[in-house]
């Protein structure tokens, strides 16, 4: 053991023996641990949350999709330029790199529901081979239409009735331009669950809806291979399409509001939490003041002997960890032991008809565990540094002739 | 050995400035021991502290050992302490969270010596001081001449070649400090040590071979005599 280590070690178990040093400590352990406990279990609880919320993202929001123009692409130069039929092309394009493992074109578009009385405004949605995955209706295409429940609750649908689709569109017809429209069944009704269920769209093959909403917004959605990156195929397929023809999104950007909250929240809640850890410091330079002005006359006979200053810093620097490693780790592990039983058993429950989840779902990442834990060394550092500087500057004479008066 | 020369320290008391040495020059030879009298306030531990490079002065020189202290850094001057000098204090100044066989290790400990060879050391130390059955003992449970006598073998454990001692009988009873004054000598002889010591004590002062009185800040040499 090293002259740093013996003397750092002794005087470590010499706070045991005064009072006041003890207090001081006990404090530091307990505060530190406190501390990481809370913060380890705050970011567990939010990691929860955000990962049955980015989970739901990933199911409704596509890898990576490609926007494209209303109706008429302009001329471009790029790969998905030139093309007779440029969403073709472009859906070519896409399914052609490596790492895509489906495409799947879309159209948005606005038009009416009409029945024998009148017409109620909505969403379309033509899709190509299957449903989205957000719009919880299994399997292929239908021929006719999938509906969602307030629209069929509003007009009186029911499955296998027949219903007007309208575009606004117009036809030109001998008579002059008329709106287009197509009679189709209902094959489904479909329930969202989200939000705002009035912005339910109506599903309609995209043979049909291509007819009937040209102009309207088109879009690919693209489905990835597991191991594949979006970013990476992202930026790969951002250069050879113009960004005039049509934009390239990952599912981050798409995102990208919400994704900031999260950050943001778990931001908030970490410096919050961290406030514990940063008056548990306080405690610590106490302590090691304390434990200085106790052994000032040693530090003194250490320099006279010929220790220089910045070993015997590192004596205090090395006491200040021996007093916070043990809350700190403790803490950090009790946190994560807690959030793991929290998570397994279920023991926080929520209101099911108010949350997404009836439970506080915690998951202890090791990232944010390791977080914690620097943030905690940088802190107990800062107070140990503190305390450490004052040892070093202590002249021997002075300290020593402070043992007799 | 050592060389002092006009040695000069004041210190700050409140508004007035007291000038404790006036160009104090001193010359000590090796293997001599070098008594330091005077009264009280009058600069002897500030004199020996200079010549310890525990403290520096504010003109003049001072070389111990070939090594010009005033122009030495810091750091340097830690690294010097620990390997040339031995440091025997009025109160012993033994660390209380440590054996007496630690601290007499102690300076090897900073000067990184092996653990082994230092514990022989010290315990041949301790054994020539009549002190090997109390190596485990802590400095609370030893009497004052026997914690200074273990503050002897810490200064001694390195084989410094100066030693310097700050009133090393001054809190012994008269039995005590004639052991400690045998000791020191002793020692000295058998390492051909230099020995530099501050004391008021008129009996210690008759020991040395050179007398140094210290008054009004200016050094005198005077017989072992007439101290």
């Amino acid at each position: 053991m090293g002259f740093v280590w013996h003397i750092a070690v002794r005087y470590f178990r010499s706070t045991r023996a005064d009072a006041h040093i003890r207090a001081l400590s006990t404090l530091t352990a307990g505060g530190l641990a406190v501390g990481t406990a809370a913060l380890v279990l705050a970011l567990a609880a939010l990691a929860g949350f955000q990962n049955l919320l980015l989970e739901d993202l990933a199911r409704h929001t596509p890898a990576l999709q490609i926007e494209l123009g209303g109706g008429s692409i302009p001329g471009s130069a790029g790969r998905g330029a030139g093309m007779t039929d440029p969403v073709r092309g472009l859906a070519d394009l896409a399914a052609a790199t490596n790492g895509v493992a489906g495409v799947q074109e879309l159209l948005y578009a606005r038009g009416w529901l009409a029945d024998d009385d009148r017409p109620f405004a909505v969403e379309v949605l033509g899709y190509e081979k299957t449903p989205p995955p957000w719009i919880p209706v299994q399997g292929e295409a239908t021929p006719g239409l999938i509906v969602p429940v307030s629209v069929a609750l509003r007009m009186g649908l029911a499955v296998g009735d027949r219903v007007r689709v309208v575009s606004p569109r117009p036809g030109l017809t001998p008579v002059g331009p008329q709106p287009r429209t197509r009679m189709l069944p209902v094959d489904l009704i479909y329930r969202s669950d989200r939000a705002e269920e009035a912005d339910d769209p109506v599903l309609v093959p995209l043979e049909q809806a291509s007819a009937l909403f040209a102009r309207g917004d088109r879009r690919l959605d693209l489905t990835l291979a597991p191991e594949a990156d979006p970013e990476q195929i992202g930026d790969f397929l951002r250069q050879g399409i113009d960004p005039a023809v049509a934009r390239v999104t990952t599912w981050r950007e798409a995102n990208r509001a919400l994704l900031f909250v999260l950050r943001l929240e778990k931001g908030l809640v970490f410096s919050a939490v961290a406030l514990i850890i940063a008056v548990a410091s306080f405690a610590l330079l106490a302590a090691l003041s304390m434990v200085l002005s106790s052994k000032r006359a040693e530090v003194g006979v250490l320099a006279a002997m010929g220790a220089p200053p910045p070993r015997l810093q590192r004596v205090f620097l090395l006491l200040g960890a021996l007093l916070s490693v043990g809350g700190a780790g403790f803490g950090g592990a009790a946190g994560a032991a807690l959030a793991t039983f929290l998570d397994r058993y279920r023991v926080i429950s929520t209101p099911s008809d108010v949350y997404v989840v009836d439970y506080v779902p915690f998951l202890v990442r090791g990232t944010d565990v390791l977080v914690v834990l620097v943030v905690t060394v940088l802190f107990t550092a800062a107070a140990a540094v503190l305390g450490a500087r004052k040892a070093s500057l202590l002249h021997p004479v002075e300290a020593m002739r402070s043992a007799r008066t | 050995m050592i060389a002092a020369s006009g040695v000069t320290k004041a210190y700050q008391d409140g508004a007035v400035r007291r000038q404790v040495l006036r160009g104090v020059d001193l010359e000590v030879s090796r293997g001599e021991t070098a008594a330091i009298v005077g009264p009280s306030g009058s600069g002897k531990s500030t004199l020996l502290n200079i010549l310890g490079a525990l403290d520096a002065p504010d003109a003049g020189s001072v070389r111990v050992d070939g090594v010009d202290l005033t122009a030495s850094r810091p750091s340097a001057l830690a690294g010097f302490r620990n390997r040339s000098l031995g440091f025997v204090f009025q109160f012993h100044q033994l660390l209380p969270d440590f054996t007496a066989l630690e601290n007499v290790m102690m300076p090897g400990r900073i000067a990184g010596r092996p653990t082994s060879s230092l514990a022989a050391r010290a315990h041949t130390l301790l054994d020539q001081v009549g002190l090997a059955d109390r190596a485990g003992a802590f400095p609370q449970q030893l009497s004052g001449g026997e914690r200074q006598r273990i503050a002897i073998c810490r200064a001694l454990v390195l084989e410094p070649a100066v030693l310097l001692a700050d009133e090393p009988t001054g809190n012994l009873d008269s039995r005590s400090g004639e052991e400690v004054l045998e000791l020191l000598d002793t020692l000295r002889k058998r390492r051909d040590t230099t020995v530099v010591l501050v004391t008021h004590n008129p009996e210690v002062a008759k020991r040395c071979g050179m007398v140094l009185r210290l008054d009004g800040g200016r050094l005198t040499r005077s017989c072992p005599q007439s101290p």
